[in-house]
């Protein structure tokens, strides 16, 4: 069923504190278990501070491939905010691109105090609908706020992954990773999330014509 | 939890960089492991810590570098293998002993680790720490990816046993930091008696014979590496270029040959000990081709010492060109990235490659400058520095004397931009700043009229301000030390310090006080909690105001990612849009356009800041900013 | 040019102007006083801002002000517009010892508060060490422990700003001539009013030939005296010219050229000696102890001083025109030295 390209490319993009690289890692341990060969770049230390941050994974049959992905070359983008994603897609995307979008922004200083502005969400997911093949969408932020605590919003956003049937991203495998990965006490919310995320996760209805 | 201590032989799993070489020090029979903790080197003592109850090890975070060398060091003299981990400036702090340690050599496995940050991502420099390889006649391994980071870390206590020397493992940002399949192997069980052996003193002095004895150390290690199973090779029999490379630069290389389709063409050459280098399997190579590209970070530290080689021997090898960072192929600072290496590579072989479709890339990068805003870096939200130097750049506007802040590098460091109002002056080693107050607090008999201002966070404080402090009271400098004291190491990870109360494998441990540490150092002491405004302004006021003497204002308030990850918010934040004044005469959103909180938001439409759910961790502060009480908190 | 902090810093404040009058204080967060300074914390974008409408060193244009103020043209005589000069003191002896000269300054707030002229009245707290400061003050107590000059000037119309104010309707002034020029122009400002300037129903100014800087005169007098509080301050008329400081531990005595250098930049430049936009202007009389120099300008002054010496609460004396000659004499001098300064600044 999933005959993936070699490498397979995924960034996984949003801001520091958001929990890329926990997601990025259970992601990994994920396909591990099925054998892929798995490099992960991470950005840690300063750049958690409230800046840009990224995962690159690359999945692969074979060999091991460097931490960054070459520009062009991201075959699946998970943004966990919807500038990130525009963001990322300038280098890293290409026309056949695919993208999960959380639509919830995180305003950045400069947008704080005025020095600039945050565009509205439609035209971000305009924008990243011109640059991706296909786009799915969901505001993983909102549906973790409702649960009680923003720090869910990837585990949301691996749940609405599992659905779109891009990467081998089952439940039982994920469960599996976040027992070994996750505090106990928070095994249950997570799963929560996870399933929310499969829920809620929606296809934009589009042209399906790559940008050549 | 997934642990690195799973006894699971032929299992392949997800290991970070630092875990693998972790990993491999286990795998080794390590039992002595010291460290301070560093980006990007944190992880390794920080996960050898964690499975050491478990398995019976000492780890330890130490006060600074050397110290956790020295820690090593003792262990090795009685027969442990032991680990030491840094980051490139801890090797700094170390090299004193390590420039000692060298003429003693060592008896068990010393391995020590350095994990260089290129590009200064999490970093003051991006200092290439090979070069202490060179200054100490110190054997040398770099790891190209996590398999090898697994496998050097367990063989560098075999080559340091056998050559009775400490082994450098040099790894960088892109080894240590990222994750891929590492296959384990065994765990040992064995628990050897440490015992110093009084008839084997460990004497630096006299230095003259103890040199000459590493100098034919040295040379056996040369030897030793001329058949290292770290060193590949991977190409064509006579490739047009060979790609001399080690560390992070091995998987760039891989790539762009990948990229560029030219396997044909190209050779690989991965240097795994990197020094000495082992001649004769070099000269081997480089008879191959008459043509070289280095790929390294950050140094041409390889590029050098293979031309180095190459002049020994050019009659004999001949005509032979080279590429790298001496001729502004590669840039000569900064990260390597695949693009980097295959643009370099596809100069050299006139093969033309873009990156993706040109109408894709211009679409892509004109969105990117049509609505994408900038995201500069700042403290979290709820961070208690922010408060801090809220405070500071107020005491110091209505001194009014042009105070000048001497900081050093941490979190705190962010002091330097926007997010600290741009109060942070100077920014050098750990502790610098207080070394620095000590200098200027001298200068008043020459004329200088400004207040000198030290700052250090404190972790830093322990690691390497207290000498200064000394210092300041011994030679009667002037100047104001502001101790941030978020009770963590927090940019590193939230290692524990002497000040926390407990070590690095979890059990308590004696509180050093701060307090009393600088009471005990000279200084006058005083403490604020950055959360109370008015009163830290009042206590920096009045403290920088007393004319002579050392004196110390702590700032005490737990970093607020530590207290965020044990307790939910202290307040429900709520603005009141009614009493908000927004951006007219008596506001004009101070809170959002100066105090700049991540937590808040500001409405252009309805011309009212907010409060951003998701990212407000409830500290309050900003009800304390607000001028017309319209952010109101409530206790959680 | 901004109007707003950017201007009053380069106007102003930057140029050692600022005479700490407080009218800019407590209207927003970015300006705040420390030791008699008027200090900018963070910038300020606006190009308009109350900070800047409201200072008595950015551009002050007296006609434009008097409409709003005393309601009669300015007359741009030596000491402004007036009904009458005369020479009063307060029949209460009280008000006379604790008070500079006559107490007929504070005798009249404490009569216009009876009287319901006024409800509350803010003056200058002086309380030895700490910097002067804006008080609201409602009754006789309070107002005897507000008597008196320190010749430093502090930030008084911060009160006006800060409050509290609890309801009160109509609030009386006492403050030095840079202070009165404020209030003028806070009540002639088309910004909008976000704090109780136009409740404002009484101005009584205080002559001024100059204030001292806070901070550096403070340490002089630490200096000079020691630690003994300072109970009372006052100069003696040329040609004497003595600084004479009443303290808990005897009388010190200070040749006023000493404490020239810390007369404020701000001060030089001040044409205004006798508080000429306010209803009743007072000072001491040359040569005369204990009686009080009084200018009646407008007919709400007029009316509470008539009042006032209805009920025998003052008494009052024609001056001599010796004096008012040499009043007039001072004002101008004042005037033309300021315009001198302000000449080698611009």
């Amino acid at each position: 069923m999933f005959d993936l390209k070699d490498p397979f490319n995924v960034i996984i993009g949003g801001v520091g504190g958001q929990g890329n690289v926990l997601a990025s890692r259970i992601l990994g341990e994920i396909l591990i278990g099925q054998g892929y060969v798995i490099t992960i770049g991470e950005t840690y230390g300063a750049s958690q501070r409230g800046g840009s941050v990224m995962s690159h994974l690359r999945i692969s049959k074979k060999e091991p491939f460097s931490p960054l992905i070459p520009q062009g070359q991201c075959d699946l983008l998970i943004a966990l905010e919807p500038v990130e994603a525009l963001r990322i897609l300038a280098p890293y995307g290409k026309p056949d691109v695919l993208t999960l979008l959380n639509t919830r922004p995180i305003h950045p200083i400069d947008v704080i105090s005025g020095d600039a502005t945050y565009p509205e969400v439609s035209k971000v997911i305009a924008k990243v609908e011109q640059l991706s093949l296909r786009v799915w969408v969901l505001n993983a932020t909102e549906i973790a706020l409702e649960m009680g605590d923003p720090i869910f919003s990837n585990i949301v956003m691996l749940g609405a992954l599992s659905t779109i049937q891009v990467l081998p991203v089952e439940r039982q495998a994920f469960e599996e990773v976040a027992r070994d990965l996750l505090p106990s006490r928070s095994l249950m919310e997570n799963l929560r999330a996870f399933d929310r995320g499969r829920e809620m996760v929606k296809e934009i209805p589009s042209k399906k014509v790559p940008l050549a | 939890m997934r642990s690195i201590a799973q006894n699971t032989p032929g299992k392949v799993v997800l290991l970070m960089g630092n875990e693998a070489i972790a990993r491999g020090a286990l795998e080794a029979g390590v039992k002595v492991c010291a460290g301070y903790p560093g980006n990007p080197s944190s992880e390794i003592i920080g996960s050898l810590a964690e499975v050491a109850n478990e398995l019976g090890l000492h780890v330890e975070w130490s006060i600074n570098e050397k110290v956790a060398l020295e820690i090593a060091a003792g262990a090795s003299f009685s027969g442990l293998r032991s680990l030491c981990a840094m980051k490139q400036n801890g090797l700094n702090v170390a090299s004193d002993f390590l420039l000692n340690l060298n003429l003693t050599g060592c008896k068990a496995g010393l391995v020590i680790v350095v994990a260089d940050d290129p590009a200064g991502i999490s970093s003051s420099n991006e200092e290439d720490s090979r070069l202490f390889a060179k200054i100490g006649d110190l054997p040398l391994l770099e790891p190209a990816h996590f398999q090898e980071a697994k496998e050097m870390a367990r063989e560098g206590f075999s080559i340091s046993e056998a050559l009775g020397l400490p082994v450098l493992i040099r790894s960088v940002t892109r080894v240590s930091h990222a994750r891929g399949n590492v296959t384990l192997g065994e765990l040992p069980h064995s628990n050897p008696k440490p015992a110093f052996d009084l008839a084997q003193p460990r004497l630096a002095f006299p230095p003259l014979p103890n040199h000459k004895v590493l100098h034919e150390k040295f040379k056996k290690a040369r030897t030793m590496f001329e058949t290292s199973s770290f060193n590949v090779y991977r190409g064509p029999e006579k490739p047009e270029v060979t790609i001399i490379t080690s560390g992070s630069g091995y998987l760039y290389s891989c790539e762009a040959v990948f990229n560029l389709n030219a396997k044909e063409r190209v050779g690989i050459l991965k240097m795994g000990t990197t020094w000495p280098l082992p001649e004769e399997f070099l000269l081997k190579h480089l008879r191959r081709s008459d043509q070289f590209l280095f790929i390294e970070e950050v140094d041409p530290f390889l590029e050098n010492n293979v031309k180095e080689v190459f002049a020994q021997h050019c009659m004999e090898l001949g005509v032979k060109r080279f590429f790298g960072k001496a001729n502004q192929m590669i840039p000569d600072v900064g990260e390597l990235t695949p693009e980097i290496v295959t643009s370099a590579l596809q100069a050299l072989l006139a093969i033309p490659y873009t990156p993706g479709p040109e109408a894709y890339n211009r679409t892509a990068s004109e969105a990117l400058a049509e609505v994408v805003p900038p995201r500069a870096l700042s403290f979290c939200a709820g961070c208690p520095h922010r408060a801090t130097y809220w405070a500071i750049k107020t005491a110091l506007a209505l001194d009014g004397r042009e105070g000048i802040v001497l900081g050093d590098i941490g979190c705190y460091s962010l002091g330097v931009g926007a997010s600290g109002f741009f109060q942070m002056k100077t920014l050098h080693a750990m502790g610098s700043g207080v070394g620095l107050a000590c200098g200027l607090g001298q200068l008043d008999r020459f004329g200088l009229d400004q207040p000198v201002i030290a700052l250090c966070g404190d972790s830093t404080f322990y690691h390497a301000a207290m000498p200064a402090l000394a210092n300041a009271t011994y030679n009667s400098a002037n100047f104001l030390l502001l101790l941030l004291d978020n009770s963590a190491t927090a940019m590193t990870g939230f290692q524990p310090h002497p000040g926390t109360g407990t070590t690095a494998t979890g059990s308590p441990a004696p509180i050093l006080d701060l307090q009393t540490l600088c009471q005990s150092l000279g200084a006058k002491v005083e403490v604020v909690d950055p959360f109370d405004i008015e009163g830290t302004i009042a206590a920096i006021l009045k403290m920088v105001r007393m004319v002579k003497g050392v004196k110390a204002l702590i700032f005490k308030r737990e970093c607020a990612l530590v207290s965020g990850r044990r307790q939910k918010k202290n307040y429900q934040v709520e603005i009141d849009p009614e009493r908000c004044l927004g951006d007219s005469c008596g506001c004009n959103r101070l809170c959002t356009r100066v105090f700049k909180c991540p937590g808040l938001r500001w409405d252009p439409k309805k011309k009212k800041a907010q409060i951003d759910e998701a990212i407000c961790n409830g500290c309050g502060v900003c009800v304390e900013i607000c001028p017309a009480s319209a952010i109101r908190r409530e206790a959680q | 040019m901004s109007r707003g902090l950017k201007g009053l810093v380069e106007k102003v404040l930057s140029q050692g102007l600022c005479t700490s009058c407080g009218a800019c204080l407590s209207l927003c967060p970015y300006l705040r006083s420390w030791q008699g300074r008027v200090v900018k914390v963070h910038d300020c974008s606006l190009e308009d801002g109350r900070c800047f409408a409201y200072c008595p060193r950015t551009e002050f244009n007296f006609d434009g002000i008097e409409k709003k103020g005393v309601h009669q043209p300015y007359q741009h005589a030596e000491i402004g517009s007036f009904r009458r000069v005369l020479m009063a003191r307060a029949k209460d002896s009280t008000w006379r010892e604790r008070a500079q000269s006559g107490g007929t300054v504070s005798a009249l707030i404490d009569f216009a508060i009876r009287k319901k002229v006024i409800d509350a009245a803010i003056l200058t707290l002086r309380d030895g060490d700490s910097s002067p400061k804006g008080q609201i003050v409602m009754d006789r107590e309070d107002i005897l422990n507000h008597a008196g000059s320190s010749y430093v000037s502090g930030p008084t119309l911060e009160a006006l700003h800060r409050g509290p104010w609890e309801g009160e309707e109509k609030i009386g002034v006492v403050g030095l001539p840079c202070q009165v020029q404020a209030v003028s122009k806070m009540r002639a400002s088309t910004l909008e009013k976000k704090t109780p300037i136009d409740k404002i129903r009484l101005m009584i100014g205080l002559f001024c030939t100059w204030a001292l800087e806070d901070e550096p005169f403070r340490d002089f007098l630490k200096k000079r005296i020691g630690n003994w509080p300072a109970l009372k301050l006052e100069i003696t008329p040329p040609p004497e010219r003595l600084l004479k400081i009443h303290t808990t531990g005897g009388l010190y005595i200070v040749p006023v050229d000493e404490i020239r250098p810390f007369i404020r930049k701000g001060c030089e430049v001040c044409s205004d000696m006798t508080a000429e936009l306010a209803d009743i202007s007072a000072g001491t009389v040359e040569g005369i102890d204990g009686w009080n120099t009084v200018i009646v300008r407008s007919d709400q002054g007029e009316k509470l001083f008539k009042e006032a010496e209805a009920e025998g609460i003052i008494e009052s004396q024609p001056l001599p025109m010796e004096h008012l000659n040499h009043l007039k004499e001072a004002s101008l001098f004042k005037k033309e030295r300021a315009v001198k300064n302000f000449r080698n600044i611009e």
